[in-house]
């Protein structure tokens, strides 16, 4: 039996012993009994009861069923025959699967034309095992459910458990995806490092990952220095990005909260927010085809030698892009200045600039801060501008006209076309993403607690 | 007798010198809403005025006209003259930054700024230009915390932030902020509604102490307050003025039905 | 100003109802203690008529019920003014109880006078102008019950009459004054008695400026204004 068909029978099931149940104890209450609980929750809780249990088995057997299978398959007679080679014989299991689940009628190799029944018999043979076990799980939970609904039952609070435990499962996904995450980079990084020296990876100033696939190819011998990679990185992320980014957004934010109109801020708002929502490839190809021309001309014309790709032209592009954010917690923590503070200076004879200067814009400045800290780790991260704007070169220059490059653009290089997965080459993506990861966790970590500060300054 | 709905007529045992600030027939709405209605009322140099009402009734509304505050209100509209010292307020020749360092106000819920306490009361004057050198500035903090009767519990820590300080303090501390920009009006919008008795006798104590520097005019919810404090009380009804006169006279033997109902807690 | 000078209805109640009932005792206080009062004079006065000393003696042990209904009486006013902080009107009550409580106890003093005085007069012949004064402590003790209904329903007309009345039991005291001074002039035997009569008389005569007084109590407690200016006023018209 299918597991997914099963899965239906019990949400069906477990639906209908939830209307009776409510049914049941209505009728408790027509009777004129005093019920603790309303009928509805009463029927939740039965569902709860008879269905998540059940489901959560059906999904894990999902899981190791696979596993069962093959296992089965490969102890018949005709899996034992064969070949050890596992690339060989993973393909023909996969053959068998794929024409025992009837997706292909024939298959290259003879031996999976074979294997299919066997497949077959052991895949409805270990279906109806897990079916089995999750209508088992089923049966107990609605029995016991059941049994405790009642009059007197407090099935209000039982829901309510059911709820904590159903929204603490949905974080602990997020949480669980995260750590997951993080551990699949420290075990890759965890093999370049046993390629390539950390301190050279961390402290080299030399970039240039092309290893040979053969030892006899020239440039064998790769340059693992990461150094003009995050430089490239900080200065289109953190320096040139914010310099277009901090004043405008700040501006902007100021003038949307204090000198607009109410109904120009309704308009004004949303379309720069709107900003924000342009898909980032098309920011890249505006910079690539737009804006690093014409800083190239600029550049050729003030005599300055300007590359076709440069880091001025993604930073400018994603300080444009990064405005929105900037602007909006800007926005936010300026608007959250009590008005108070601003009838007070007013009060004073202040005017409405000599106002924000002083009052509103200190006040504000810790949560702009945190703004400002959540955009910069949001530019470092954002790879599309970048590959299309910024170049390849691993130059460490301060000159904005030339190309630099950044530790995005060199992951998606590492990675794209075709890699051997244990070179030093592709696992050096690895380890400059986790690098990346933690430089942007810390700034987040950072930004967050400065913002919390803040909050608690007008408590 | 006469038309019982001019409050002014119970005003005419005291009429001293020129008022500092007056009203005549001032109304003021918020888009279609009126909530002062045909108000005219004088404010004195050397006296308290106090502006009682039920809640609603535009007494901050009022207060806040009497230095253009509710400019900073879009939706609001003030017609009708007021003049400060004889000069309309609302000339084009009268500078509203101007008129607000001439008028100052202190609101219900001590608001100092996240800054020292230094600076808070360095704000002012620094803004308006009143000082040219760190001794003069210094000479007025001193000065302005001592009228508020708190230089002697901030004196040692002038660098701490004023949100540091208690209500109490705090409140003065904005009073103080107020004096420092050397004002010819106070306002103050219900300065003692959040603080415990003891604060608040400093603050009535204080306002009884500045009363002759300063005309002071305080909104209350807090009669025993308004007849400690005040020389004269206004009491405001649903937008109107319903009763203006002495302290003693309005607490004892209010002219108005409206206003002995209030005062003696028998309104709605 | 405004016109104060037809009594003000009956005011609407307070917002916080215990308020209304402290005031309520009050007045309620303030009419036993007048009750009280009232009888202590007819009853001094019977007495003394018809040389009744057993029942002098009562009305002299009496008086301490008014002294106690006194203290009472301050005690629930202080309370009053502690509690309710009263304004205005309210103001003027509790103060006018306060005040109105310490002269009925007064009042209740020279009842107490007379009393004592009727043991001296026991053995005394019939005297003419102890015909007058029965008449003298009607009108008396009709004041004083007259006013203190007034205060009770804050009614400024009738404590205005009341202080009329005054003129009326000083012409009765005047009259007696002089029949007295007659007979002892005619015959110094009757010196000591008719000097107890005068004293009876000067006590009558009292009661009434106090009756008085509680009018103009009763006056500024109900309108906020001053009798003596309006019976000025008047007098001009
Ligand atoms: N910004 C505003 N916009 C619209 N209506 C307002 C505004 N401020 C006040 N009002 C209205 O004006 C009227 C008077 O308000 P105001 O704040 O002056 O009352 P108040 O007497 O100070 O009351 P309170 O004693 O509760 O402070 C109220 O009906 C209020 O709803
Ligand atoms: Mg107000």
């Amino acid at each position: 039996m299918s597991l997914f068909v099963a899965a239906m029978i019990i949400l069906v099931l477990a639906a209908a012993a939830a209307f009776t149940t409510r049914t049941r104890v209505s009728g408790l209450r027509r009777g004129g009994e005093r019920l603790h609980s309303l009928p509805g929750y009463h029927g939740i809780y039965v569902f709860l009861w008879s269905a998540v249990p059940a489901l959560l088995l059906l999904a894990i057997w999902a899981i190791v069923q696979g596993g069962l299978v093959e296992q089965a398959v490969l102890a018949s007679p005709a899996g034992q025959a064969l070949p050890d080679f596992d690339l060989q014989r993973d393909a023909i299991l996969s053959e068998a699967r794929a024409i025992a689940g009837g997706y292909q009628s024939s298959g290259f190799y003879p031996q999976s034309e074979a294997l299919a029944p066997v497949h077959a018999a052991a895949r409805a043979h270990y279906g109806w095992m897990g079916a089995g076990v999750a209508f088992t799980a089923f049966l107990v939970g609605l029995l016991f459910a059941m049994r405790r609904t009642g009059a007197a039952f407090r099935a209000r609070t039982g829901v309510e458990r059911w709820m904590m435990v159903v929204l603490v499962g949905a974080s602990m996904i997020a949480i669980f995806t995260t750590l997951g995450i993080v551990l699949s980079l420290m075990f890759e990084t965890l093999l370049f490092f046993q390629k390539v020296n950390p301190v050279e990876f961390l402290f080299g100033t030399q970039w240039s990952p092309q290893t040979a696939i053969r030892a006899d190819q020239a440039g064998s011998s790769g340059a693992f220095g990461s150094v003009p990679l995050f430089w490239g990185t900080i200065f289109i992320g953190a320096i040139i990005a914010m310099i277009v980014a901090i004043p405008l957004g700040l501006m902007s934010a100021i003038f949307l909260t204090q000198y607009a109109h109410a109904r120009v801020r309704a308009w004004l708002k949303p379309i720069l927010e709107i900003l924000a929502g342009v898909p980032t490839v098309v920011y890249g190809y505006f910079a690539a085809l737009t804006v690093a021309p014409a800083i190239r001309d600029l550049g050729v014309t003030l005599g300055i030698p300007a590359s076709s790709e440069s880091a001025l032209a993604a930073g400018l592009v994603m300080g444009i892009m990064i405005i929105p954010f900037v602007s909006s917690m800007a926005d936010d923590s300026i608007a959250a200045v009590p008005q108070a503070m601003n009838d007070g200076s007013l009060a004073l004879g202040a005017t409405r600039s000599e106002t924000i200067k002083k009052v509103i814009f200190p006040a504000a400045l810790p949560g702009i801060v945190g703004g400002i800290l959540l955009a910069v780790s949001r530019a470092i991260g954002e790879t599309m501008i970048v590959v299309m704007a910024a170049g390849l070169a691993a130059n460490l220059t301060a000159n904005p006209f030339a190309s630099v490059t950044t530790v995005t653009v060199q992951i998606v290089q590492l990675l794209t076309g075709d890699q051997e997965f244990d070179s030093a080459k592709t696992l050096a993506a690895f380890a400059l993403g986790l690098v990346l990861f933690f430089i942007t966790l810390l700034l987040n970590l950072y930004a967050l607690r400065v913002v919390r500060k803040y909050r608690e300054a007008y408590e | 007798m006469n038309d019982t709905t001019t409050a002014t007529a119970a005003d005419t045992s005291a009429a001293p010198a020129l008022p500092k600030m007056r009203a005549e027939n001032v109304n003021v709405f918020y888009g279609d809403k009126q909530a002062i209605k045909d108000v005219s009322i004088e404010i004195f140099d050397d006296k308290v005025t106090a502006f009682i009402g039920p809640s609603g009734c535009g007494k901050s509304t009022f207060l806040r006209t009497l230095n253009r505050m509710n400019d900073t209100i879009p939706s609001a509209r003030v017609e009708g003259l007021i003049e400060l010292d004889g000069e309309d307020i609302h000339a084009p020749a009268m500078d509203v930054v101007q008129l607000r360092a001439r008028v100052g106000m202190v609101f219900q819920k001590p608001n100092p700024f996240p800054k020292s306490i230094y600076e808070n009361i360095a704000y002012g004057p620094r803004i308006h230009g009143l000082t040219s050198s760190k001794s003069d500035m210094d000479a007025i903090v001193e000065s302005s915390l001592r009228r508020a009767g708190l230089w002697d519990e901030v004196k040692d820590r002038l660098d701490e932030s004023g949100t540091a300080l208690s209500g109490g303090q705090q409140q003065r501390l904005c009073i103080a902020r107020a004096i420092a920009v050397d004002p010819e009006v106070i306002l103050m919008d219900e300065p003692c509604s959040a603080l415990d008795p003891i604060a608040t006798a400093k603050i009535e104590e204080l306002i009884h102490e500045l009363r002759g520097r300063y005309a002071i005019a305080i909104v209350t919810h807090n009669m025993q307050q308004a007849a400690r404090v005040s020389q004269r009380t206004a009491f405001f009804h649903l937008g109107n003025l319903v009763e203006y006169g002495e302290t003693g006279q309005i607490f004892t033997n209010p002219t108005q039905q409206r206003t002995q109902d209030y005062i003696t807690g028998r309104y709605g | 100003m405004v016109d104060r000078d037809t009594h003000e209805p009956l005011m609407s109640a307070h917002t916080l109802k215990a308020f209304d009932e402290d005031l309520d005792q009050l007045r309620a206080l303030i009419s036993e203690m007048g009750g009280l009062a009232e009888h202590q004079i007819r009853e001094s006065m019977r007495c003394l008529t018809q040389r009744d000393v057993e029942g002098a003696r009562k009305v002299v042990a009496d008086d301490a019920k008014i002294d106690e209904l006194d203290r009472q009486t301050e005690q629930r006013a202080i309370q009053t003014i502690a509690l309710r902080a009263p304004m205005a009107g309210d103001l003027r009550d509790v103060v006018a109880a306060l005040k109105i409580s310490t002269v009925v106890e007064r009042i209740g003093d020279y009842a107490k006078n007379i009393a004592r005085r009727v043991e001296q007069l026991e053995t005394a012949p019939a005297i003419e102008p102890l015909s007058l004064m029965p008449e003298m402590a009607r009108i008396a003790t009709e004041m004083v019950h007259d006013v203190l209904n007034a205060f009770v329903e804050r009614d400024a007309e009738t404590a205005l009459r009341v202080a009329r009345r005054d003129q009326a039991v000083d012409d009765f005291y005047n009259s007696i004054f002089r029949t007295l001074l007659t007979h002892m002039m005619e015959d110094s035997h009757h010196i000591g008695h008719a000097t107890q009569l005068l004293f009876v008389a000067k006590h009558l005569e009292r009661i009434g400026d106090h009756a008085t007084n509680i009018a103009e109590m009763v006056y500024y407690a109900a309108t906020g204004g001053m009798m003596a200016d309006k019976l000025e006023r008047d007098d001009t018209v």
